[in-house]
């Protein structure tokens, strides 16, 4: 079957020669729309990465399979498809190290290896993937987890290299990465013994209850002695491996925090084990002395339920941590540990990051991040700080200037002397810093916690109220009437009610693109009462773009045309707003980031009727000159354009007037007159403003701190509506950190948004610190809570996420209490006996799963084609141009 | 009622042969991902699966 081609709106356009569809067509590859400037003629896609694998899934015969497949099971979020890697990361794969520290050999010599696989996110993905024995000789086995986009990996290296693997898998849109820093083995690990508790104690759980239902049925010692008695032991067994093996967990961890109480003298380190273990260890050792003494009431079953479902729900609660655990792998992942040093002979060659000493010299091509702090020796160039930074602008080096691991190279290829490499690179040593520092960061009690002290206490004095009452009415009655009230609140609902809730709140946000670092963090986004914002990429997108123009429309085109020929930032950033998106088609561009590829590419994929280029003049500094289709171009610095005009508007102000908003201005002359102003700068996301209004609705404090200068900082604070004393510029990273700690100090709650490695010490300081989409490695690793979708519209998504979860969990809390508050009143009158206990608490427990899994609190994304064409959800090189 | 004495017991094995099965498969790593082995089923494929299905160790 092949897919059903779009339909073309030829209706809403009269006129036009190939009726263009409309924007919302979905692209026959990812389902996605296709925006104002498709790619290809019907069947349409949104860029041509998803036109390649089209065609590449047709060549190769699968693509009636998987169009047919794609929409089978298609939970996750699509995206167009990418047909470029990074060459260092392709080279990676083959070298020996790699081989030799992420891969393991087997007895016949061949090798298993875990990759991580972008772009999988349906039926077909998992059988294309899959179909890798069949299409390489060499590949031996091939399974993906879909949702950890991995692929395990089973190949014989002396038939197959790893590269072509990712090569075959590239030109169907999948991007292959090696798992590097795994800690997914331990997890893992963790969660399968966990796992097998739950297992076990529920088998235990199930029999003895089976047992105890001959007792609840009639069966007891005065009418068949033999066979009661052989029950009773027989349940004590069971219940002995449950407590042992299952409710150990919780009576270790009980004795910690009474151990901690005594310490600290303080009710406030008690925990919710502690009741727990006492209601099990009571309940147990009062049903072992009736089996023993051959009388009184055994509470075997409601035990081992209960241990049982506090086991599960602990289970649940590590599984749904996986999520952003892995997704955190799964980011660091992506940075390329190979560099390109450059011999003492000229030649280059790349080698891993961890072979490069001082001294060594490393080749950094332009659109690479430069891997190494170090000095420029040869070379000059333009690099983007703004990760490291918060400067928007672009700087200019040369050689002899230093340039610091994590920057970008915007224009031309630099040659860096090594100066300090990995750990002991500024962004290593701050890496390591985040790591040290993550430890001994105070632990905050949750809700459920802090209600401990109370329950324990008010447990505590019923249980002597009604041991006084008891004593009163009937001595015999005591004991059985304390452990009836000890057992039945036993606070299984109240020790589920949060992790549950957190449990599932974190597998919807993480469907949603947020991840949860670490779970206090939901707690702390309600009471955040002040939020520390950084400008660079996250108020903004970080990179130069244009911004405002005023002037003849052809002008700009003519414009673009020239610039296309030059390498400068400005010039990329003219020929990205008036070209298409299909740069990032081009295939071997070796560029991290499709956006920032070189304009030199633009021209071969521009319409085959595209303006004539002649005699391009680049002067330095300056701007370029040059004719396109017969006129005389010129763009540059207005003063420089001024000098080849006869004619100047008396309207010079608009170029001061940007110059004073911390943009660029920039003048277009065609034939000897002004034909256009343009304007370059750092773009605010469409939604900043959306986000700050919010927060400031919530009675949140919003302060912008960014290390830009400035100017820029408070021209953006102005259009943003921020008071100008809440934005400030320059401020060092650690600034940033001494900033938020003094608002910690005065008692606020303080959340960081940020992005750069400049913002990675102020997100470990905060209670809350939340990295954008894009962010820096460091930041990602300083941050409890990171997005994976882009624009700031997670954050608004995360706030109202953050306090429905602590509705449920609130709801939770309340029914649990009130149902240990209904059990203590009925246990105190003596009506809870053994079968009460069996029904009324795994009932209540009931309530409380059923409360949390049907949270609504983070919205699950919608099917696909959500996002409006041009929208901020779809990646910015896929912005539509108007048409030429 | 005395066929309990043997009954019980014979139950409890079987108990122990699903639990023991089941640390089998947690220990396999079949609780891993339990997403992709549910779609993996809609493939239906001339395949012969190579013998080691799962290569991790």
């Amino acid at each position: 079957m092949t897919p059903a081609a779009p339909s073309i709106e030829a209706g809403d356009q009269p006129g036009a020669e190939a009726s263009a569809p409309a924007p919302d067509t979905a692209c026959v590859h990812c389902g996605l729309p296709v925006g104002a400037a498709p790619v290809g003629t019907d069947p349409y896609f949104c860029c041509s990465g998803c036109e390649i694998v089209y065609h590449a899934l047709h060549e190769s015969g699968f693509g009636d399979t998987y169009y047919r497949l794609s929409d089978v099971a298609r939970e996750r979020e699509p995206e167009p498809a990418k047909t470029s890697i990074d060459p260092l990361v392709l080279s990676e794969l083959d070298t020996d190290g790699f081989l030799e520290d992420h891969t393991e050999q087997q007895a016949d010599g061949t090798r298993t290896a875990d990759l991580f696989l972008d772009g999988v996110h349906c039926a077909a993905c998992v059988w294309l993937v899959e179909r890798l024995p069949q299409e390489l000789d060499g590949v031996l086995a091939a399974t993906l987890d879909l949702p950890r986009a991995r692929l395990s990996l089973h190949w014989d290296p002396d038939a197959c290299r790893l590269s072509t693997v990712a090569e075959w898998l590239l030109q169907f849109g999948y991007v292959a990465h090696p798992v590097r820093q795994d800690a997914s083995e331990s997890r893992t690990e963790g969660e399968r013994s966990l796992l097998v508790k739950v297992g076990v104690t529920w088998a235990l759980a199930g029999n003895v209850m089976l047992l105890a239902l001959a007792f609840y049925a009639g069966l007891d010692v005065s009418g068949d002695p033999g066979l009661a008695t052989a029950a009773r032991w027989l349940s004590m067994l069971l219940a002995t491996v449950s407590v042992g093996y299952g409710g150990g967990e919780f009576v270790r961890r009980a004795g910690a925090s009474i151990r901690l109480a005594l310490r600290t003298r303080s009710l406030r380190s008690l925990h919710m084990d502690i009741p727990i273990a006492l209601g099990i260890l009571v309940g147990y050792a009062d049903s072992a002395w009736s089996t023993v003494t051959g009388s009184g009431e055994v509470w075997f079953d409601s035990i081992t339920v209960l241990i049982a479902a506090l086991l599960t729900a602990r289970w649940l609660q590590l599984r749904s941590r996986r999520l952003a655990g892995d997704a955190t792998d799964r980011l660091l992942s992506l940075l390329p540990s190979m560099v390109r040093r450059v011999g003492p002979d000229g030649t280059v060659d790349t080698v891993r990051l961890d072979e490069i000493h001082r001294g060594d010299l490393v080749r950094v091509p332009t659109g690479e991040v430069v891997p190494v702090d170090g000095v420029v020796a040869s070379g000059e160039s333009t690099i983007n700080n703004a990760v490291l930074t918060g400067e928007s602008r672009p700087e200019s080096v040369r050689a002899g200037s230093d340039v610091a691991a994590g920057a970008t190279n915007l224009r031309a290829p630099l040659d860096v002397l090594v100066q300090a490499a990995g750990p002991e690179s500024r962004v290593g040593r701050l890496l390591d810093w985040i790591h040290d520092g993550a430890a001994p960061r105070a632990r905050v009690a949750s809700l459920a916690d802090r209600l401990t002290g109370y329950f324990v206490s008010g447990v505590a004095v019923l249980a002597l109220a009604t041991a006084l009452i008891w004593w009163w009415i009937e001595p015999s009655a005591v004991a059985t009437h304390v452990v009836a009230l000890l057992v039945i609140t036993c606070p299984c609902a109240l020790g589920m009610a949060t992790p549950l809730a957190l449990a599932v709140a974190a597998g919807k946000a993480a469907q949603a693109g947020i991840f949860l670092k670490n779970e206090s963090a939901t707690q702390h986004l309600t009471e955040i009462d002040a939020v520390v914002v950084d400008k660079t990429g996250t108020l903004t997108d970080g990179r130069l773009s244009l911004i405002d123009a005023v002037g003849d429309e052809q002008a700009i085109d003519r414009a673009a045309a020239l610039e296309a020929h030059s390498t400068h930032p400005i010039a990329e950033a003219l020929v990205r707003a008036r070209g298409s998106c299909s740069r990032d088609g081009s295939t071997g561009a070796g560029r991290t980031d499709p956006s920032q590829v070189a304009p030199a590419v633009a021209p071969t994929v521009a319409p085959a009727v595209g303006p004539v280029v002649e005699d391009v003049d680049a002067v330095s500094g300056q701007g370029i000159r040059g004719r396109v289709d017969g006129h005389d171009v010129i763009v540059g610095r207005p003063d420089w354009v001024r000098t080849f005009t006869s004619t100047w508007p008396d309207d010079p102000d608009r170029f001061t007037e940007w110059a004073e908003h911390g943009h660029t201005p920039v003048a277009v002359a065609v034939d000897g007159r002004l034909a256009v102003a343009l304007s370059f700068g750092d773009a605010l996301r469409p939604d900043s403003a959306d986000i700050l209004s919010m927060l400031d609705a919530m009675g949140t404090d919003v302060s912008l701190l960014s290390g830009d200068h400035p100017t820029v900082v408070s021209a953006v604070a102005r259009s943003l509506g921020l008071p100008a004393d809440r934005a400030r510029g320059h401020v060092m990273p650690e600034d940033k950190q001494a900033a938020v700690e003094r608002l910690q100090q005065e008692g606020r709650t303080v959340a960081m948004i940020g992005d750069g490695v400049n913002d990675a010490a102020a997100l470990q300081a905060a209670d809350v610190g939340i990295a954008v989409e894009g962010g820096s490695t460091a930041s990602l690793v300083a941050a409890d809570v990171f997005l994976t979708r882009d624009g700031l519209s997670p954050v608004a998504d995360l706030f109202r996420g953050a306090d429905r979860v602590m509705g449920v969990i609130r709801r939770n809390l309340s029914f649990s209490l009130f149902y240990n508050v209904a059990g203590a009143a009925a246990a105190m009158s003596g009506v809870v006996g053994p079968l009460v206990a069996a029904v009324a608490m795994p009932l209540s427990s009931l309530v409380v799963v059923t409360s949390s899994i049907l949270q609504r609190s983070f919205p699950s994304p919608e099917p696909t084609g959500s996002p409006a064409p041009g929208s901020p959800d779809r990646p910015p090189t896929h912005a539509p141009s108007p048409s030429p | 009622m005395s066929v309990l004495y043997l009954l019980v017991p014979i139950a409890l094995l079987l108990a122990g042969a699903g639990v023991a099965a089941f640390f089998w498969s947690v220990r396999s790593g079949q609780f891993d991902d339990v997403e992709t082995p549910a779609i993996r089923v809609l493939v239906d494929e001339e395949r012969p699966r190579s013998s080691d299905e799962s290569p991790r160790p």
